[in-house]
C-alpha cells in the first residue's frame, strides 16, 4: 500500500534499525491518515495490556504479600486439614479430674452399589460385630441405594478392626458423642446431651452455650471424691432404711461453691433411656428428677434455725427468753405439738435442742409474720434460686401469711423450698450473715463472690452456738464426728400427701456445718420416706437416719478438705462455743 | 555482542525456569508433609483424648474403692492418725546403741510404696490424692518423717562416738552400710529388700 519510508515510523521495524538522522516527512494524504490509525490503534492495544498486566501483577500482590500466601489452600492438592475443634467442652471437677468429654466416634456406612461382594462383605461384618445379623447386613448390602449405615458409634478398636478389613466401599462417617466417665456419679449435676451434641439436663444444658463456645474445660467447684462419699453414705442410708430416695449436698460456706451434690436414684447419663438394671422398677422421672435443685420440700425441724436466727436478729427475743411448751397449741383445725416433748417451759437454746414445736411456733409468733415473711425472703428463700444447672424449682409459700402459716412455717410446714435455697440460707445463717449465691462453677482460690449482708454478724455468732449445742446434747447427738466440730440441726418432717400430713411418711433431713467454731463446710442431707429398722429401734427420724450419716461423712471428707481435727474439750474451742445464758448451768439439769 | 547478550539471557531464563521448578517441587514436597504431619497431630490428639477419657474411666472412684478394698485395704483416715501440731509429734527415742542402728533401719516402719499414700481413705481416687495434697495443712505423714531420718541413720559412720556408750566398735562391723541410694525411690527399693 504505502510505501514511502516504511521504517521510520513503523512500529514493526527491526529493533536495531536506526532511522535516518533526519525523518522523511509523511506527505499529507491517506497515506498520513493511515499511519495516525495505526498508531492510535496500536496505542489503545497496549494500553489495555498493561491495564490486565497491571491487574494481574496487583493480584500477585495481593495474594502473595496482603494474604500472606493463605491462598495456596484453595488449591485441592495443598488443602490441609485443620484440626477439627472439639465441637464442646470439656467438663472437668475442681482438681482437673474428667468429668465430660467429647470423643470421635465414627459410624460405618456403606455404598452398597460399590460393594463388589456383598455376601464377603456381610460374612466380614458380622465377624467383626457379632451383634449384627447377617441377614439385616446383606439385605442393606444389597439394597441399591447409595448410602447405608452398617453401625452408628464405633469405639476406637471397633474402628480399627473394620479398617482391617479393608472392604471398598465400606466407610467411615466422623461423628462426635459425648463421654460420661464417671457415669452415675456425676449425673444430675453433669447432666446429659442428646444425639447431636445438644445439653439435655444439667450444667449440659444450663450452661449449653457457654459449653458450645469455650475451648478450654470448663472446671466445676464439684470434687469428685467428696461427691462419692457423699452418694455412698446416701446409698447406705437408703438401703438401710429403706427410703425412696435421698438428696444431699455440700457447700463451702464462705464461697457458696458446692462441692458435692447427690440425688438418688440417678441415671447413667451415658444412656439416660436404660433403666437401671438393679432397679428396674424405677420410672425414668423419677431417677432424672433432681432432688436438690429441682424438688420443693417442706423441710420440717431443720427451719427451725431460720426462726431462731429471725427472733434473735430483730431482737424479739434472746438467748435467754423462755416459753411455755407444756401444752399443745390448738389453731383452727391443727393442733401443734411437740414430738420429743418436754411439757415445760423451754428457753431459746432448749428450743433448738429439743426441736420443739410449740416453742418455734411461740417465738414466730412473737415477732409476727410481717417480721418473719421479710427475714425469709432476705435470705432468698421466697425466690427461685440460681445455680447452672437447668433444673430449678420454685418455692411454694401462703399468699397470705395467716397466723396458722407463722407457727407451721416456724417449725418448717406450709412452706416448701429447694434443699440447694436451704443450704445458701443455712451457709449465711453461720458464716457471720452474707448470702451468697449457690454456685457449682470453681471459684478463683481466695476469692469469695460478693454477698449480701442478711443477719449481724452476732447473730450468726449465737446460731453456731446453738447448733453446736443441738449435736452436743440435743437430738444431733449422732451427727457428732470426733475432731471436727459439728453443729447442726436435726428435722423431721411429715410429707404432705394430697391435702393431707401422711402420718407414716416421713423425710428426715440434717443440716450440719463443720468445724462450727469456724464454719467451713456445711452438709445437707435428706431422706425421703425412710422406714425404721432393728438397729434405729423402730426410729426413722433424722436423728437416727441422716444425722449418722453426716457424721461419717464429715470424717471421711474433713481430711481430704484440709481440715485439721481439734481437741473439742479443749479451753478454747469451748469459750468458743459456750452459750452465755446457760453459762454455769448444767446442760442435763434443764 | 548481540549474539552474547542473547546467549546472556537464553542461560538466564533457562536458569530460571529450572530454579523455579526445583522450587516448585520443593514446596509441594513441604505442603505434603506440613499436610502429613497435621493430620498426624489432630490423629494424636483424638487419641489423647480417648486415652484421657480411659484414664477417667479407668480411676474413677468406684473403680478405685473395689481395687482397695482387693489389693490395698485402706481405710479413712482417722482422727487420732492426725496429728496437727509440733508438740503431739513423739520424740524420737534416742537409740541405745549403735549396733542396734543398722536393725533400727530393717524394724523402721516400712513406708508404703509412694502410690498408696496412707492418707488416701478408703474410696478416693489416689490419683487425685496424689495430685492435691490432701492433708495440705496437716504434718507431712509419718512416712516422711521416717524417710528423713533415714539417710542420717545410713550415713553415721560406724562408730558413732556420740552414740556408743559400751558397746563394741567391732560388732557395728556387720550391720550392713548399705551404699547410699541415688534416689528416692532406690532408698525405698533398699529398705524394702532389706526387710
Amino acid at each position: 500500500m504505502v510505501a514511502v519510508q516504511p521504517f521510520a515510523d513503523n512500529p514493526c521495524r527491526p529493533r536495531h534499525f536506526k532511522p535516518p538522522p533526519c525523518a522523511p516527512v509523511v506527505p499529507e494524504g491517506p497515506a498520513r491518515q493511515a499511519l495516525e490509525t495505526c498508531r492510535s490503534r496500536l496505542f489503545l492495544t497496549s494500553l489495555l495490556f498493561a491495564c490486565v498486566f497491571a491487574a494481574v501483577a496487583l493480584r500477585i500482590v495481593e495474594v502473595v504479600v496482603l494474604e500472606g500466601g493463605s491462598a495456596q489452600s484453595h488449591m485441592p492438592r495443598f488443602r490441609i486439614p485443620a484440626p477439627p475443634a472439639p465441637a464442646r467442652a470439656d467438663i472437668v471437677d475442681r482438681n482437673g479430674k474428667l468429668l465430660a468429654t467429647t470423643l470421635d466416634t465414627p459410624s460405618v456406612y456403606a455404598t452398597p452399589k460399590q460393594i463388589l461382594d456383598p455376601a464377603d462383605a456381610t460374612r466380614k461384618l458380622v465377624k467383626a460385630f457379632p451383634s449384627l445379623k447377617s441377614g439385616d447386613v446383606y439385605a442393606k448390602l444389597t439394597s441399591g441405594k447409595s448410602f447405608v449405615y452398617i453401625k452408628r458409634r464405633l469405639t476406637p478398636r471397633e474402628q480399627y478392626e473394620v479398617n482391617q478389613l479393608g472392604i471398598p466401599g465400606v466407610q467411615f462417617q466422623h461423628e462426635e458423642r459425648r463421654v460420661y466417665p464417671d457415669g452415675t456419679l456425676t449425673a444430675h449435676v453433669v447432666g446429659y446431651t442428646g444425639i447431636d451434641n445438644s445439653g439435655f439436663a444439667g450444667i449440659e444444658r444450663g450452661l449449653d452455650d457457654t459449653l458450645k463456645d469455650r475451648r478450654d474445660p470448663l472446671q466445676l467447684s464439684l470434687d469428685l471424691r467428696i461427691q462419692y462419699v457423699l452418694r455412698e453414705e446416701l446409698q447406705r442410708v437408703i438401703d438401710d432404711f429403706t427410703a425412696k430416695g435421698a438428696a444431699g449436698l455440700i457447700m463451702d460456706v464462705n464461697t457458696g461453691e458446692v462441692l458435692a451434690m447427690v440425688s438418688l436414684p440417678d441415671f447413667d447419663p451415658n444412656q439416660p433411656g436404660a433403666s437401671d438394671p438393679d432397679h428396674p422398677a424405677l420410672s425414668f422421672a423419677d431417677r432424672m428428677f433432681n432432688r436438690d435443685t429441682l424438688g420443693v420440700y417442706e423441710l420440717g425441724s431443720i427451719f427451725k434455725i431460720f426462726t431462731v436466727a429471725m427472733a434473735l436478729d430483730y431482737g424479739t427475743s434472746t438467748l435467754a427468753s423462755t416459753y411455755d411448751a407444756s401444752h399443745p397449741i390448738n389453731i383452727g383445725r391443727f393442733t401443734i405439738g411437740d414430738y420429743h416433748g418436754k411439757h415445760r417451759v423451754l428457753s431459746v437454746p432448749e428450743i433448738l435442742m429439743y426441736s420443739s414445736n410449740i416453742g418455734a411456733a411461740k417465738m414466730a409468733m412473737a415477732a409476727g409474720g410481717q417480721k418473719q415473711r421479710e427475714f425469709l425472703s432476705r435470705l432468698g428463700l421466697l425466690k427461685t434460686p440460681k445455680i447452672e444447672v437447668a433444673e430449678i424449682g420454685s418455692p411454694h409459700y401462703p399468699g397470705k401469711w395467716r397466723d396458722v402459716n407463722v407457727m407451721t412455717i416456724a417449725f418448717g410446714h406450709g412452706i416448701s423450698v429447694t434443699p440447694l435455697s436451704f443450704a445458701s440460707a443455712a451457709a449465711a445463717l453461720v458464716n457471720g450473715g452474707v448470702l451468697r449465691q449457690a454456685t457449682l462453677v470453681r471459684q478463683p482460690p481466695g476469692h469469695a463472690p460478693q454477698g449480701q449482708q442478711v443477719l449481724s454478724p452476732k447473730t450468726s455468732e449465737q446460731m453456731r452456738k446453738l447448733m453446736r449445742l443441738v449435736v452436743e446434747h440435743g437430738t444431733g447427738t449422732m451427727a457428732a464426728a470426733p475432731g471436727y466440730v459439728v453443729g447442726g440441726k436435726t428435722g423431721t418432717a411429715d410429707k404432705v400427701s394430697g391435702r393431707h400430713y401422711a402420718d407414716r411418711k416421713l423425710l428426715s433431713s440434717f443440716v450440719g456445718v463443720f468445724p462450727i467454731n469456724d464454719p467451713k463446710y456445711l452438709v445437707l442431707t435428706m431422706v425421703d420416706e425412710p422406714h425404721p429398722n432393728k438397729q434405729s429401734h423402730g426410729y426413722a427420724t433424722a436423728g437416727w437416719t441422716v444425722a449418722p450419716a453426716t457424721s461419717r461423712t464429715v470424717q471421711r471428707i474433713a481430711p481430704l478438705l484440709g481440715v485439721e481435727p481439734v481437741d473439742e474439750s479443749s479451753p478454747e474451742i469451748q469459750r468458743a462455743l459456750t452459750v452465755d445464758s446457760l453459762q454455769g448451768k448444767k446442760i442435763e439439769a434443764y | 555482542m548481540i549474539r552474547v547478550a542473547t546467549l546472556f539471557w537464553l542461560v538466564l531464563v533457562s536458569a530460571t525456569g529450572f530454579a523455579m521448578f526445583g522450587v516448585k517441587y520443593q514446596v509441594q514436597a513441604l505442603e505434603d508433609e506440613l499436610g502429613r504431619t497435621k493430620r498426624a497431630t489432630t490423629a494424636e490428639e483424638h487419641e489423647i483424648r480417648v486415652l484421657d477419657a480411659e484414664w477417667a474411666y479407668l480411676t474413677r472412684p468406684e473403680m478405685l474403692d473395689a481395687m482397695n478394698r482387693r489389693f490395698l485395704s485402706l481405710s479413712p483416715i482417722a482422727t487420732k492418725q492426725l496429728h496437727t501440731t509440733a508438740a503431739d509429734i513423739p520424740m524420737r527415742p534416742v537409740p541405745p546403741a549403735p549396733v542396734e542402728a543398722a536393725a533400727m533401719v530393717a524394724a523402721a516402719e516400712p513406708p508404703p510404696p509412694p502410690g498408696a499414700s496412707p492418707n488416701s481413705p478408703e474410696g478416693v481416687p489416689t490419683l487425685t490424692a496424689a495430685l492435691i495434697p490432701v492433708t495440705a495443712t496437716s504434718e507431712p505423714p509419718p512416712t516422711q518423717s521416717a524417710l528423713r531420718a533415714m539417710p542420717a541413720l545410713l550415713e553415721r559412720p560406724a562408730s558413732a562416738p556420740q552414740l556408743g556408750k559400751a558397746a563394741p566398735v567391732k560388732a557395728v562391723a556387720k550391720p550392713a552400710t548399705p551404699h547410699r541410694a541415688k534416689s528416692l525411690d532406690d532408698l525405698i527399693a533398699q529398705i524394702m529388700t532389706s526387710r
